[in-house]
Order: C-alpha cells, then structure tokens, then sequence
C-alpha cells in the first residue's frame, strides 16, 4: 500500500507548520495579504531564507502568490488550513464512533455467552 | 492529558481483560472496529501480537474498501497497545486502566507523524502547530478573514 494524495498533502502541511518561522509567516498572513519584503522586515534571517521558507508554505497550498503585480503579494489558503483541521476531526470521529460500538459489542458479550 | 495530542477517554462496564481481548482478537475485532455502513470481516483481520508484528483490517462498503496496514510498536497485556501506520505515520496509543470496580478505562492517544517529522525535536513543532492550527481556523471561522 502505498502513500494517497491526502497523505502527501497531509504531510506536506504539518512539515510547513512544523517550523517556527513558517507559523509565524502564517499568523502574519491571517491579517491580510503582504510582500515577501514585508513578510521578511521582523526577522534578522536573509531575504532569501524567507523566500525559502515562502516556498515551503507555497508547496504545501498553505499559502498562494498574487500573478499580476511585481511585488507578488502571499496570502493565506483558508482551505489548506481546514484540510489539516479536518484531518484531526475526522480521527475523532472515528475514535468516538469506535468505542460507541466496542460499549454495546461488551455489553452484548456480558450479557450472553461470556467465553 | 496534554492538550497537544488527539486524545480519547471512555470508560467501559467490563473487566480489562475482556476489553484488551475485544482490542485484540479477530473475532471480536470484526463486530466494532469499521466505521458504520463497512463491514470487517474476520478473515480480513491480521493481528500478530508481538512488537514489530502486523495489525491490518479489511472494511469493506457499499462505496469501496479500505485497508488499514499498522505495525505493532508496543504490546504489554493487557493494559498497553501501540501501533504505526507505515503509510500515514499515524502513531496511535490504546492504554487499559482497570478502575478496580469492575470497570475499564481506555484511552487512545493518537499522533499524526509525517516522516519529516519523526525526530523529537521536530514534533515538539508539530505538536505546537496543531494547537496554533485550531486557534487561525477558530479565528478564520469567526469571519476574521480581511
């Protein structure tokens, strides 16, 4: 069995939430759209290392680019963020569904043959 | 409890052996462990209960199959069972504390561990993302979107 397209997408969005820089960029982007200049103004790191790690953000559809002006300004992907919340809703489900039906399958074993 | 990791608690009217034998054996497997509307037949159940042994189980539906393939990590009866889904990375955690009233405690943790991610100081990061992932979404939700 191999890795779906939901999982690589899956891993693609914890590894870019998984670095500090990257968490923070997010936050920034969650008030409004801004340049990779702007984004880089706080940090000491170089241009280019937050380019890089805009990169990161970008691959993992976190966030997206603006085509047209030259300054291409990064915003935030709403979707991509609720991808990665209704992954951890999804295993709750699951989880609390599969005990609902453990609960009565001991019941029923209780209350008949008990091997 | 942290409240950095997916964690599920229920408590159970039955002794904890009974309970790690339903977690543990095909037979009982097959009438709890798919989703509702999938069946999980016994003979699509493997469970070798040995640390590095394999945990996989067929659901079938009207809609398709899935297979869940896991790799034992940790097998201590009857209070301790862990396993790894290769594919997924998802680390997941079933602990049985017996209440001493005739009733069984479980509690499952579960991880979702990327590749990239599975040394420690880097899930320490992604643990903190998950946490700071529910905040944007609850504030994205509220119609905070500019």
């Amino acid at each position: 069995m191999g890795t779906t397209v939901e999982d690589q997408r899956l891993d693609a969005l914890f590894t870019a939430l998984a670095d500090r820089t990257r968490r923070d960029i997010v936050a920034r982007l969650s008030e409004g759209e801004a340049t990779v200049k702007e984004l880089a103004a706080p940090y000491v790191m170089s241009m280019q290392a937050v380019s890089q790690h805009i990169r990161v953000l970008e691959r993992s559809g976190l966030i997206s680019r603006g085509r047209h002006r030259q300054t291409r300004p990064c915003r935030l992907e709403p979707a991509a963020l609720e991808t990665a919340v209704s992954w951890i809703e999804q295993s709750r489900r699951t989880w609390s569904e599969r005990m609902d039906r453990l609960d009565a399958h001991l019941a029923r074993r209780q209350a008949g043959e008990d091997r | 409890m942290t409240d950095d990791e997916l964690v599920y608690r229920r408590v159970f009217r039955a002794p904890r052996d009974l309970v790690w034998r339903c977690l543990t054996e095909p037979a009982e497997l097959q009438h709890f462990w798919g989703p509702h509307g999938m069946a999980t037949p016994v003979d699509g159940i493997v469970v070798e209960l040995r640390p590095g042994g394999r945990f996989e189980t067929l659901m079938l539906g009207g809609s398709g199959s899935h297979r869940m393939v896991a790799t034992f990590t940790e097998v201590v009866p009857p209070q301790r069972l862990a396993w790894v889904e290769p594919a997924s990375g998802m680390h997941t955690t079933s602990t049985l504390d017996d209440l001493g009233d005739g009733s069984t405690a479980v509690v499952i943790h579960q991880r979702y561990v990327p590749q990239a991610l599975r040394a420690p100081e880097a899930r320490a990061g992604f643990l903190t993302s998950l946490d700071k992932l529910e905040r944007h979404l609850a504030r994205l939700v509220q119609g905070d979107r500019s």
